[in-house]
């Protein structure tokens, strides 16, 4: 009966550690919500997935870890110039992969809607794009390279404890700053005009464009908003684990899972999405197979198959009757 | 601000930051030990010499090379043109010669008397190996996708699970694997072929059902994290396919059959013939299902699947056949890899390389025979080439750095590929004649 | 159910009260539809009154949240639509064309009428690389018919043309010309005088016409030219809101108040009461 004492010592292990791993699932739900937002946006006003996208994340991970490595050195900050390379990191972090993402659109996707191509030229410049920047970012700055930022806090340090579990800076800093630029995105698209832009063209981009949105900067901006999100993601990811060049890949898939269970096209759902994956991800680790987390990836994969096949609309989409 | 708008200005624009981007790409690799800038740095200030005449800076020359490429684009518009159309009327008449029946048999004749005399022109074991290992499995591979994205329409960025399946099976079924093969029974690995290639058809079919009711970008997602899983799970069970490690040696392929015995030993030339056996048996598999119901039927659901189905068309059927007939030829170029090679380990199935094989088939032209296997053949000499000797230091993971800056500019410039097939030549040539007609059908019809 | 009778059915589709909503939006609100075998039938109403909702839902692309669908063949043997696949809906006999004309542009017109042909072949991949006899004379079968079908709309001559390269009324006809290659019963045309001049449709009036009376099809069509509609049909339902608005002969149609009032304005031929 090994099986049995198998998802008995899972259930087991999280009863014992409950609060790490709803930490840890936390910290990671916030980092997935974040890149996911960039898909679902994406998605929603061109109707493509954005391959690239998790590179965009990786390179404003490694910008940001530029920048605080050149301001910081080796030392450890403290106090308030801890707040401030956290900002200044979010910040580079951002504004780098607004630069990647928005490049991506010039060069790999606004020639082909000029050329009214076809769906799967899309698909193929996308993923050229994706491979191109990955190959690019490792020469550049080395395949073996796992590089992090300036200690803008002592690592590892803990601010408080829960029920007995001691809860990390960075999980604190993640799941603030996630929140924070979530709802700041979050208002954009919904109260600002440029934000409105965006629901309109995802909706209707015939429309739209008659009624004097204009197209190609809305696009623009949805590609600068996603991007903004992504790389303060990659700035916050790098803190933990380093950034490496294909750090996009897994998280991409993450992401990406997040984005289409929370509804695609919608920004509440991929937030909502990025933080069940993240909680699944982590309490499923207990049931990975010898230890081995790539167990972790397959189940994560396995509930995307399962959404695909049963609820494309995902948890907040609309439901239609079926269509062609 | 007028002036920026210029199109003259924006083609500078984009010619220099173009070729900034090509100084970035051929220029020193960055690593973990040097400073992160070391790459970048490198690449636009390192000094260069040429000749010994003179020294420079990488970015000057690279700018130099750029502007005269921007001043280069305003000759070729002023003088091609005519130029072009005088090519066109010369080339006219062999081109028709071409299409007739009696001289394509004599091309063929002419092709299939090279590829034969190949091992007696090509001398060295080193590049024969080469022939076969690089080039002629990855055509096996190329047209096999070519069946799936450029038949029936469906990205599959997953199909070096195929790969892997076939070369996985047959490791097992001969033995060589940690596991017990099937039924303690060891196969020899001739026998083991049409097992391997059913296997793989049969994932093809089981993979298939779930995911190819999805959209075609969601598939294209599904496919790759199953590579990734794949890719992941080979390289991990180590008691069951060795982990990294991989398999034991395969056994070699051999004939023995009472009177006729035949052993393919160490040398690259035996599977060189045997290789080219199956790549002419699958091209003239898939040429005739090209020709057929079946292959019309794909291209109606690659063109229109609401208007498919409404003539009683099941999408899904013929998705499903795709796959599975694709994923044969990815089956054998398992086998064929395991007998050459013997090691089989999980570097061989990275889930790049699905991305590899399918530069193979757009660079060749999707959907046309001959185009993916030249394609794939150019492709595959230049890259062992530049792999073997290193012109300007180039390093082999930069491969995909290059192969997915094509994909962009291709899809941008060319969809239709090296060789179009000769459906799309006749578009081409209706649309000359009527005006009409839409010019690279499926690349640039707008799907909606 | 299933067996085979000399005496043909009378009704081939009987639409029950079926509605159709999508999110808030009611499509089709308890629409119930009668179609005798052997007659045109048309559907009008203004924009947005729900036609071609009606046309996906009788085709399986749309799927009604109330109501029957049944179709019944020329053998007698009844389906429920609702839940169907289309492919599988118009294997048994029903046969559309769509608002903006959707042919293969990449094949050739013959190749778009041969597709249509040989669905009901039944020859699979294997047959397709073995080539034996059976496999041989269903593309003899096919050929024959294709050929037929095209002189029937008048495109041998533009046979191997690319159908993209065609006219939009050739387009029209090959359409039509595919469709009636499954062999239907009952074929569905949407707006198939959409963007024609008047000589193109009297031309389109005459080869409907033919349809049903050389090929035994029985027509449903959506048209908004008001003149073809009733010079052709025999039968017209109106549709408005989703609703049906009136049902009855040309004759009937043209005196209901109600269908006046619903079209004031938007038709061009109309005489407004």
């Amino acid at each position: 009966m090994g099986f049995a004492h198998f998802w008995l010592s899972g259930f087991d292990q999280i009863r014992t550690s409950f609060w790490a791993y709803l930490l840890v699932g936390l910290q990671n739900g916030a980092l997935y919500a974040m890149i996911a937002v960039g898909y679902t946006l994406v998605y929603g006003v061109l109707g493509l997935i954005n391959f690239a996208h998790g590179d965009v994340f990786m390179y404003g991970g490694f910008g940001a870890a530029f920048l605080t490595r050149g301001i910081l050195g080796s030392s450890v900050a403290s106090g308030w110039a801890t707040v401030g390379l956290i900002f200044a990191g979010i910040a580079m972090g951002g504004l780098v992969s607004v630069g990647v993402a928005v490049s991506v659109e010039r060069v790999a996707y606004r020639p082909l809607r000029r050329r009214h191509a076809p769906k799967l030229a899309f698909l193929i410049s996308a993923i050229g794009a994706s491979y191109f920047l990955e190959t690019l970012a490792g020469k550049e700055f080395g395949y073996g390279t796992n590089l992090f930022p300036a200690q803008v806090f002592p690592v590892g340090q803990t601010m408080f404890s829960v029920f007995g579990t001691p809860v990390r800076t960075l999980t604190i800093i993640t799941v603030v700053a996630g929140a924070a630029t979530l709802i700041v995105a979050d208002r954009l698209v919904r109260a600002t005009k440029l934000g409105r832009g965006i629901r309109a063209v995802a909706q209707d981009s015939e429309t739209s464009s008659l009624m004097g949105v204009n197209i190609e900067k809305t696009i623009t901006l949805t590609f600068i908003v996603g991007g903004a999100l992504a790389g303060a993601a990659g700035f916050l990811y790098s803190l933990q684990s380093g950034i490496e060049w294909n750090s996009g890949v897994e998280l991409g898939i993450y992401a990406f899972t997040a984005a289409v269970l929370g509804g695609i096209g919608n920004l509440r759902g991929a937030a909502l999405g990025g933080m069940v994956i993240g909680l699944f991800g982590s309490f499923a680790v207990p049931f990975a197979f010898e230890g081995n987390t790539q167990w972790v990836e397959i189940y994560t994969f396995l509930i995307l198959i399962a959404v695909l096949i049963f609820r494309p609309t995902g948890i907040l989409g609309e439901k239609l009757g079926r269509t062609a | 601000m007028t002036f920026v708008r210029l199109p003259q200005v924006k083609r500078l624009v984009s010619i220099v930051l173009v070729t900034a981007v090509v100084t970035l790409m051929t220029g020193e690799s960055g690593n973990a030990t040097t400073p992160p800038t070391t790459g970048p740095h490198g690449a636009f200030f390192e000094r260069v010499s040429y000749f010994g005449l003179f020294g420079a800076r990488r970015w000057m020359v690279f700018l130099t090379i750029g502007l005269l490429v921007y001043g280069f684009t305003f000759l070729y518009e002023r003088y091609m043109p005519p130029v072009r159309r005088k090519v066109r009327t010369v080339t006219a008449l062999p081109m028709r010669l071409v299409q007739k029946r009696t001289s394509r048999f004599a091309m063929y004749a002419v092709a299939i008397v090279i590829l034969l005399a190949i091992p007696h022109i090509v001398t060295q074991t080193y590049w024969m190996y080469l022939i076969v290992e690089q080039v002629g499995v990855w055509i096996l591979l190329a047209e096999g996708l070519n069946v799936v994205v450029g038949f029936a329409g469906l990205l599959d960025l997953g199909y070096v699970a195929f790969y892997a399946i076939g070369a996985y099976t047959t490791a097992w079924m001969t033995g060589v694997l940690p596991a017990p093969p099937f039924l303690h029974h060891v196969i020899p690995t001739l026998w083991v072929i049409p097992i391997a290639v059913l296997a793989a058809m049969a994932v093809g079919v089981m993979l298939g059902i779930p995911t190819l009711r999805l959209r075609g970008d969601y598939l294209a997602i599904v496919t790759l994290g199953f590579a990734l899983i794949v890719d992941d799970y080979v390289g991990n069970q180590n008691g069951i396919t060795g982990g990294g490690e991989g398999s034991l040696q395969v056994p070699h392929f051999a004939i023995d059959l009472g009177f006729w015995h035949y052993h393919w030993g160490i040398g690259p030339v035996p599977y060189y013939y045997l290789c080219l056996i199956f790549v002419a048996l699958f091209m003239v598999i898939f040429t005739l299902l090209e020709h057929s119901r079946v292959g019309r039927s794909w291209v109606a659901i690659r063109e229109d699947e609401v208007a498919a189905e409404s003539i009683g068309i099941n999408p899904l059927k013929y998705k499903v056949m795709a796959f599975a007939i694709g994923a044969a030829s990815g089956g054998f170029a398992g086998v064929l890899s395991a007998g050459l090679i013997g090691n089989i380990n999980p570097t061989m199935f990275q889930y790049q390389a699905s991305i590899n094989i399918l530069i193979l088939v757009i660079f060749g032209g999707m959907g046309s025979i001959w185009g993916v296997a030249l394609g794939a053949v150019f492709v595959q000499l230049i890259t062992s080439y530049m792999d073997n000797y290193q012109p300007w230091g180039f390093q082999i993971n930069d491969l995909y750095m290059y192969i997915g800056a094509l994909l962009i500019v291709m899809m941008i410039f060319r969809p239709a590929g090296l060789m179009p097939s000769r459906r799309r030549k006749r578009e081409i040539q209706s649309f000359e004649e009527t005006g009409e007609g839409h010019l690279d059908d499926v690349l640039t019809v707008d799907d909606s | 159910m299933s067996v085979e009778t000399a005496v043909q059915s009378e009704t081939i589709f009987d639409v029950k009260n079926i509605t159709l909503r999508f999110g808030g939006v009611v499509s089709l609100r308890d629409v119930s539809l009668h179609m005798k075998r052997g007659e045109i039938l048309a559907v009008i109403g203004p924009n947005g009154a729900g036609k071609t909702s009606l046309f996906n839902s009788l085709t399986g692309v749309y799927e009604p949240q109330e109501g029957h669908i049944d179709f019944t063949d020329r053998h007698g043997r009844t389906i429920s639509v609702i839940g169907k696949k289309t492919h599988r809906i118009a294997r048994a006999g029903v046969s559309r064309t769509f608002q903006a004309s959707r042919v293969f542009s990449a094949l050739t017109v013959f190749e778009n009428v041969k597709i249509g042909a040989e669905s009901h072949a039944g020859i699979g991949a294997v047959g397709a690389i073995v080539r034996g006899p059976a496999t041989r004379r269903g593309e003899r079968v096919s050929d024959d018919l294709t050929l037929e079908l095209l002189d029937f709309v008048g495109l041998r001559k533009d046979a191997n043309l690319i159908a993209s390269a065609l006219s939009y009324g050739g387009r029209r006809r090959l359409e039509i010309a595919r469709a009636i290659a499954t062999d239907p019963d009952v074929i569905l045309l949407d707006e198939p005088a959409a963007g024609t001049n008047p000589s193109e449709k009297l031309e389109l009036a005459a080869l409907i016409r033919r349809v049903r009376d050389e090929r035994s099809i029985s027509v449903l069509l959506i048209e908004h030219d008001m003149k073809l509609v009733m010079s052709l049909a025999e039968r017209i339902y109106v549709l408005n809101f989703g609703g049906v608005l009136a049902e009855g002969t040309p004759a009937e149609i043209r005196a209901n108040q109600s269908v006046v009032e619903a079209y004031l304005g938007t038709s061009t031929t109309e005489e407004k009461g």
